[in-house]
């Protein structure tokens, strides 16, 4: 049920992203705003930024899984290996990707 | 061992609403959940309320939520679940008193999709022959004993008890499946529907909540992927 809850969690996460940067960019062109502006600090802390690669990864390789379930049902009864590969795939992935991203904002890249 | 079991309680001609009553009982690690509900319904408190038929993992009777875990009370043992347990009825179905909950509403989802053998002949002069492999197909679905652990660990039928439910769809599969059976295309029909197959989102709850094992998930799957592809592989 973790796989299923997370997937819906960064789901929304995805939604929450991607309407913050529709509002402060339409805000930002139109009027210039202070509080646009302000909106695109929250999405662009690195804090966020961790979140939103998690959402993002985490909700695309999950899934894959999903849909090979669905594809091929006999892999059903394998499911916890399944879940298992997921987090192998995902783990080096994102740990890479925190790694360049922490990489960069100490030397300023 | 002493045990503390925290069981839900409701009696609607006198509560208001459901609250929890705490009992310690002296056990053994090997005793199950119903030995200890059995010691409080006869030592403690005679008005506690469950279901229990068989005690033996076949009538289906006391499936409830332990730990928060839907199993079968004649299957779970003390030393699984520890010595501080909580007894609750299974989620999804009204509550009519304590541990009992109002099947009906599990039942009809079962009937509506024909659990039952649909032949060709009216009157057949001999024995319809199956090979094993044809019997194979479907052994994992006829081993439901209609518990209804499975259903009631579901989310998607928590939040829509309109969702006709894993246990309805393991009881279909078991027919569709069947070599024999002719009324396979009339029961995907009645599963393709917005509260069938579709409502799985393969959270695997079923699966692990079944006290026979039953790769109920896996059962689910092959049905859609029968529906969409219009074949029974």
């Amino acid at each position: 049920m973790l796989a299923w809850i997370l997937h819906r969690i960064t789901g929304l996460g995805m939604i929450v992203f991607v309407s913050l940067h529709v509002i402060s960019s339409f805000f930002t062109q139109e009027m210039g705003s202070d509080w646009a502006i302000a909106i695109n600090t929250v999405y662009e802390s690195i804090y966020f930024q961790f979140f939103i690669v998690f959402c993002v990864l985490y909700h695309g390789i999950n899934g894959i899984r999903i849909i090979i379930l669905d594809l091929w049902p006999r892999m059903l009864q394998y499911q916890k290996e399944m879940t298992w590969l997921q987090w192998l795939v995902f783990v080096p992935i994102y740990g890479l990707t925190i790694f360049i991203m922490i990489q960069k904002l100490i030397t300023g890249g | 061992m002493k045990v503390t079991l925290k069981i839900f309680r409701y009696n609607p001609e006198t509560d208001k609403k459901p609250h929890y009553d705490r009992f310690v009982v002296e056990a053994e690690a090997t005793d199950r959940i119903l030995d200890l509900l059995e010691s409080i319904k006869n030592y403690q408190d005679g008005t506690l309320s469950y279901r229990r038929s068989c005690a033996h993992g076949i009538c289906g009777s006391d499936a409830m939520r332990i730990n928060g875990v839907n199993r079968l009370a004649c299957k779970a043992l003390v030393k699984d679940v520890g010595n501080k347990v909580t007894v609750e009825p299974i989620l999804g179905l009204p509550v009519e008193k304590d541990l009992i909950v109002d099947m009906e509403p599990f039942f009809d989802h079962y009937r509506s999709v024909m659990p039952y053998f649909v032949g060709g002949e009216e009157n057949p002069k001999k024995e319809q022959m199956q090979s094993p492999e044809d019997r194979e197909r479907f052994d994992d679905t006829t081993k439901c004993i209609l518990c209804a652990a499975c259903t009631t660990s579901c989310p998607s039928f928590w939040a829509s008890g309109e969702y006709i439910g894993p246990s309805a769809m393991v009881n279909a599969h078991r027919f569709i499946f069947d070599s024999r059976d002719q009324a396979a295309a009339e029961r995907l029909k009645i599963l393709n529907d917005q509260y069938g197959v579709y409502r799985c989102h393969t959270i695997f709850n079923c699966t692990d909540a079944c006290p026979r094992e039953i790769q109920i998930t896996k059962a689910i799957g092959e049905l859609k992927k029968a529906i969409v592809t219009a074949r029974l592989d």
